[in-house]
């Protein structure tokens, strides 16, 4: 495919980003390996590339219980910072399960949240997307279906979030800073993202201009040694999740008081799994309380014609992550 | 290690770096191509319209039907003289530009109008229009033998199951490139073809021009299996004629997406398979129905079918192979063409068989051994595939196979699983030139190419050895036009083919040596026998008069430039065949399914292989793990995926279209048994496909072995294991 030249201009800072980025036309660009593969593919055309990665948004941070991590900050930097490693080994592992060692060296944790659907008719041309192109229609859905979601998807789109971390980031209750032309905010990470509704080009709450600075994870220290992501996959090494599922549990005299579940691959953003982590308060640990919780994050599920195995998939894999971590500690 | 292992020749440059590609090929101003294509699967080009491309800044010019017009009609000029569109993303022009951008911007710019026809963008479409091609490669696409049908209605048990395998792409690391001038009427052509001679030929043809004009260079490719070939023809013609039209020199690359669509796939295809059998185990009866998919522009089919007319001793077998056209980018052969789907097939129901009648699986085929060709009724050259099974069985420890379901690691189920591979040893006309200088340095020339595989490496050896020098004496040169005729590479047949002319060469030249040195009274060998002199460490010598002398110094003495020869050989003769030759492999696997999840990994494979006499043990070895790591892809990873609404294909790149990465392969055991062949010159036989084939089947087993379930169609993912908890 062939794609149309775009400007390109170095933030100098962070509000000279902004006002960059709130010109029509105009994409932020860290790492670059999400937007370069798109604008190659020919799904996104900017007129300007504006590119943050110098801006000084790279600190990891791990003091007071609290990790705060720029959005600048490569992957591979966070999966080998000592203190992430030493306090929030989920958060690296969960990175060095994603994409290659070379990506996660280009890789930025800002870019990775925003990183857009791997649906293959979003990235592909000349077949109907109505990410891609509003109003086109969708071809997952009567076609290849595979990566479909389950839950979430809308007549007009049903595709997946590809992102790992983000997965693991909304269990552990992260939020993200913003600034925007509006100023300032922090918000939940949970809230960055949208259903496609009729909108599915649009797939966070950002409005143009909008940079996202850092990301902060509060205390998880009551999860600990009970954390897991499991990642299925169609093959060991470098490839998304078919279906994910981060899951944290905090047990106490033997029952579990606090439980987070969230679900990759099966919907369109990070799905958490909100009935089974009801369910499982107040209950002691055991295959079958686990059980229950995999049936239970499956209602509601509305497969497609090649992506129904999925559902089991995900039942189990609920079960293998609870049983993972779930055990006499 | 054996001292036949020597390393690759050209390793030094690709580990550093400085191989260069015919596409790096420099050129005083050079132009870039962009290919236009079109969206429809099926229609008819209407107009392509320059006129907003021509205003692109550094434009040059455009080329299309219009140009191709006067080249001659053949399968590689069809899909560019024609206004015809057979599938989705097919190229109708190709532009030329100061840059690489600038081509890709112009192209973007070119407006084409398109009539689109109703298309068919899979077999199932189309199933009642399937046709039986004349020929399958060089077999008949029918065969019978006995009465299949009656056998395998008398069979005491029958094994009937419908086998499937996806579409598979090539995808060699270097992409398919083309540099190329005309110098008057004379064209230079560097590009990265499996066949610098066909290539040549082609253009020839298409361009109505004296093969002596052209010349062709394609000295170091980065893989082809098989896509290097006919498919890439008509795309560098648009190159050419764009040189022509411009005068000046012009660079095409494919796109990784355009690898997909433009120069082939291995097909897709739906195998009907039928196994009798006796209950003391013995074959009664084989039915083996191919339906694959061709193009509407060409046709091809893989010999898918015709390994079952071979592999086992059987009186009655029935073979067929059937093509549904279709709307989607046309099919060649892919490493280890044939066998490896067809493989799939009669190695997964051989081991359905052995369950359904209480054998192992190793034992129920060497009780069915084919002790000849049962086909040609011949006999085998040489055929150790007996000691394939049992020899990697005894490497693999196959003796100690867990029941069926009951071996476990942690959260994976364990499965063991083997299957035969077999492919044919052919060879083509070669010839070869010796050149030898008088200061004892070797210069040894053919025109074939080395895809990677190494055939610098055994050229090299194979002259060194007959010369008795080391190889680092010996400058090998390869994949131009203007040396002796060599073979193509493809079929495993290039080793074979180009050892018996290196051999006729060297012989000559040690002749004359030889010669000159008995006549020579300078010599010490002076008045010897010539029967009593060989060639070692650089000297001919007596065997028994234990005297001998550099053979430079022979050649030093008589003041001689040097000495040159060529040798030459010719094709396998298959009507003449006392003996029908092939190479042989057994190849073992254990496979872990995650429980309840369906991950499938492969933990452990040996490959027992006989294929003749091996020339360089690590070059042969790294055949065979290559070949077996393509084929874990087949069997686990690679699947085209198309939007059968459009027939556009989708996922066009190697984030989407997955392969085997390292973690994905794991250590590969590698026996290597030599034969003698009598039949063989040499007894060399081509090895490069052996491992590509068989492994499919042998996963698919072990799959079956660890988890129950039987998979019969390709790639099996996770959710075709996928079991409860
Ligand atoms: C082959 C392959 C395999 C992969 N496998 C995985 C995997 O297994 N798991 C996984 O999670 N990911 C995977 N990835 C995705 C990869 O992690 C992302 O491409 C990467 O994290 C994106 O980061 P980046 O800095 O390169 O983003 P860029 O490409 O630079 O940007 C991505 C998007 O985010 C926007 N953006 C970037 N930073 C900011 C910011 N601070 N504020 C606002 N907007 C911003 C950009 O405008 C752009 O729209 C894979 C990618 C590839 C190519
Ligand atoms: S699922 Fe969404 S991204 Fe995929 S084709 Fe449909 S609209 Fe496009």
């Amino acid at each position: 495919m062939t794609s149309p030249p775009f400007r390109y201009a170095r933030a100098t800072s962070v509000d000279n980003a902004i006002a960059k980025g709130i010109c029509n036309g105009s994409a932020f660009i860290a790492g670059g390996t999400d937007l370069l593969q798109l604008w190659k593919a020919g799904v996104t055309a900017p007129a300007e590339v504006v590119d943050i990665s110098r801006l000084p948004l790279s600190e990891i941070d791990c003091s007071n219980d609290t990790l705060t991590i720029g959005a600048l900050a490569r992957l591979s930097s966070v999966a080998a910072h000592r203190d992430v490693a030493m306090h929030h080994p989920l958060i690296a592992d969960t990175i060095l399960a994603s994409a290659s060692g070379q990506i996660r060296n280009m890789a930025t944790v800002g870019g990775n949240l925003l990183q857009r659907t791997r649906c293959v008719y979003f990235r592909g041309q000349d077949v109907p997307c109505n990410k891609r192109q509003p109003g086109s229609g969708c071809g997952a859905r009567d076609g290849v279906s595979r990566q479909a979601a389950l839950f979430g998807t809308s007549a007009a789109c049903v595709a997946t979030n590809a992102s790992d971390l983000a997965v693991v980031l909304i269990a552990l209750d992260a939020e993200i800073n913003i600034q925007g032309g509006a100023g300032a905010r922090r918000v939940c990470l949970s809230e960055l993202y949208r259903l496609p509704g009729d909108t599915p080009a649009q797939d966070t709450t950002l409005v143009a201009g909008d940079l996202i600075t850092g990301v902060i994870v509060r205390n998880v220290a009551r999860f600990a040694g009970r954390m897991t992501y499991l990642k299925v996959r169609d093959r060991a090494s470098f490839e998304f999740a078919v279906v994910s599922v981060a899951a944290a549990l905090h047990i106490e005299n033997g029952v579990i008081v606090e439980s987070r579940l969230v679900a990759g691959g099966i919907a369109p953003l990070p799905w958490r799994l909100t009935q089974s982590e009801t369910m499982l308060l107040g209950k002691v640990p055991s295959d079958a309380v686990f059980v229950a919780a995999g049936d239970l994050a499956i209602q509601g599920a509305q497969p497609l014609s090649e992506n129904g195995f999925k559902i089991e998939l995900l039942r189990n894999s609920v079960f293998r992550a609870l049983q993972t971590i779930g055990g006499a500690s | 290690m054996s001292d036949r292992s020597v390393p690759r020749y050209e390793a030094a440059l690709k580990v550093t770096g400085r191989a260069a590609y015919e596409g790096e090929v420099p050129a005083v101003g050079l132009l870039h191509a962009a290919l236009v294509e079109v969206p429809i699967a099926r229609g008819d080009v209407v107009a392509v319209d320059a006129s907003e491309a021509e205003r692109t800044s550094g434009f040059a010019t455009m080329v299309s039907y219009a140009d191709a017009e006067p080249l001659k009609p053949s399968p590689a000029t069809a899909l560019i003289r024609d206004r015809a569109v057979h599938f989705a993303g097919q190229p109708v022009a190709l532009v030329v530009a100061d840059t690489l951008s600038a081509a890709r911007d112009a192209a973007r710019a070119v407006r084409v109008t398109t009539q689109a026809r109703p298309s068919v963008t899979h077999m199932a479409q189309a199933l009642n229009t399937a046709y039986v091609p004349a020929m399958v490669g060089r077999f008949p696409s029918v065969s019978n033998r006995g009465d299949a049908t009656a056998a395998l209605a008398d069979a005491d048990r029958v094994v009937r199951h419908r086998y499937e395998t996806a579409a598979n792409i090539h995808h060699p690391l270097e992409p398919h490139a083309v540099v190329c001038w005309w110098e008057g009427d004379k064209a230079v052509v560097h590009t990265s073809t499996q066949a610098v001679f066909g290539t040549r030929a082609m253009i020839a043809h298409a361009f109505n021009m004296p093969p002596a004009d052209i010349r062709v260079i394609s000295r170091l490719l980065g893989g082809g299996f098989g896509c290097k070939g006919q498919l890439w023809w008509p795309w560098m013609f648009l190159a050419m004629l764009a040189a022509k039209k411009t005068g000046r020199p012009v660079r095409l690359e494919l796109t990784r997406a355009q690898m997909f669509r433009l120069v082939g796939r291995r097909q897709e295809t739906v195998q009907d398979l039928a196994l009798g059998f006796s209950t003391n185990g013995c074959l009664t009866g084989i039915a083996h129905h191919v339906t694959a998919q061709s193009s509407t522009h060409a046709e091809y089919s893989d010999a898918t079918a015709v390994y079952t007319r071979y592999l086992y001793a059987c009186p009655n077998v029935t073979t067929s192979h059937l093509l549904v056209r279709t709307n989607e980018p046309q099919p060649v052969p892919m490493r280890a063409p044939g066998t490896a789907p067809g493989l799939f097939a009669l190695e997964s129901a051989m081991d359905e068989a052995a369950v359904r009648l209480g054998f192992d699986p190793v034992d129920l085929r060497v009780r069915n051994f084919a002790d000849h060709d049962q086909e040609a009724g011949r006999p085998w050259s040489s055929n150790s595939l007996r000691d394939c099974y049992c020899i990697g069985a005894e490497r693999f420890g196959w003796a100690r196979r867990p029941a069926q379901g009951t071996a476990v690691d942690g959260r994976w189920r364990i499965g063991w699983g083997m299957a035969s591979t077999m492919y044919p040893a052919i060879r083509q006309a070669a010839k070869v030139r010796v050149q030898l200088a008088a200061d004892g340095a070797v210069l040894v020339q053919c025109g074939t190419q080395d895809m990677g595989s190494g055939t610098y490496t055994a050229l090299g050896q194979i002259t060194a050895d007959a010369l008795g020098v080391p190889v680092d004496r010996v400058t090998v040169e390869l994949g131009d036009t203007v040396l002796p005729d060599g073979p193509f590479s493809g079929g495993s047949q290039v080793t074979a083919s180009i050892f018996p002319a290196a051999a006729a060469a060297t012989a000559k030249l040690r002749a004359t040596i030889a010669a000159m040195a008995i006549a020579d009274e300078a010599s010490p060998l002076a008045g010897q026998r010539l029967d009593d002199l060989e060639f070692r460490d650089g000297s001919i010598r007596s065997r028994s008069g234990n005297v001998g002398e550099p053979w430079a110094n022979v050649l030093a003495r008589k003041g001689t430039e040097g000495l040159e020869a060529e040798g030459e050989s010719g094709a396998t003769q298959h009507p003449d065949l006392t003996a029908t030759s092939m190479g042989y492999g057994a190849v073992f696997v254990e496979i872990g399914v995650n429980a309840g999840l369906g991950e499938i990994r492969v933990r452990r494979v040996c490959g027992a292989f006989a294929a003749g006499r091996i020339l360089n043990p690590l070059l042969a070895r790294s055949q065979y793990v290559g070949g077996l790591v393509g084929g874990i892809g087949m069997a686990l990873h690679e699947r085209t995926e198309t939007d059968r609404a459009t027939g556009r294909m989708l996922g066009e790149t190697l984030a989407d279209y997955l392969i085997p990465t390292h973690a994905d392969m794991p250590e590969f055991d590698i026996a290597l048994i030599e034969e003698d062949d009598p039949h063989l010159p040499g007894s060399v036989k081509g090895i490069g496909m052996l491992g590509t084939a068989g492994i499919q089947a042998a996963i698919a087993n072990a799959v079956f072995h660890a988890v129950g379930k039987r998979v019969r169609s390709l790639p099996i993912r996770i959710e075709d294991v996928l079991g409860r908890r």
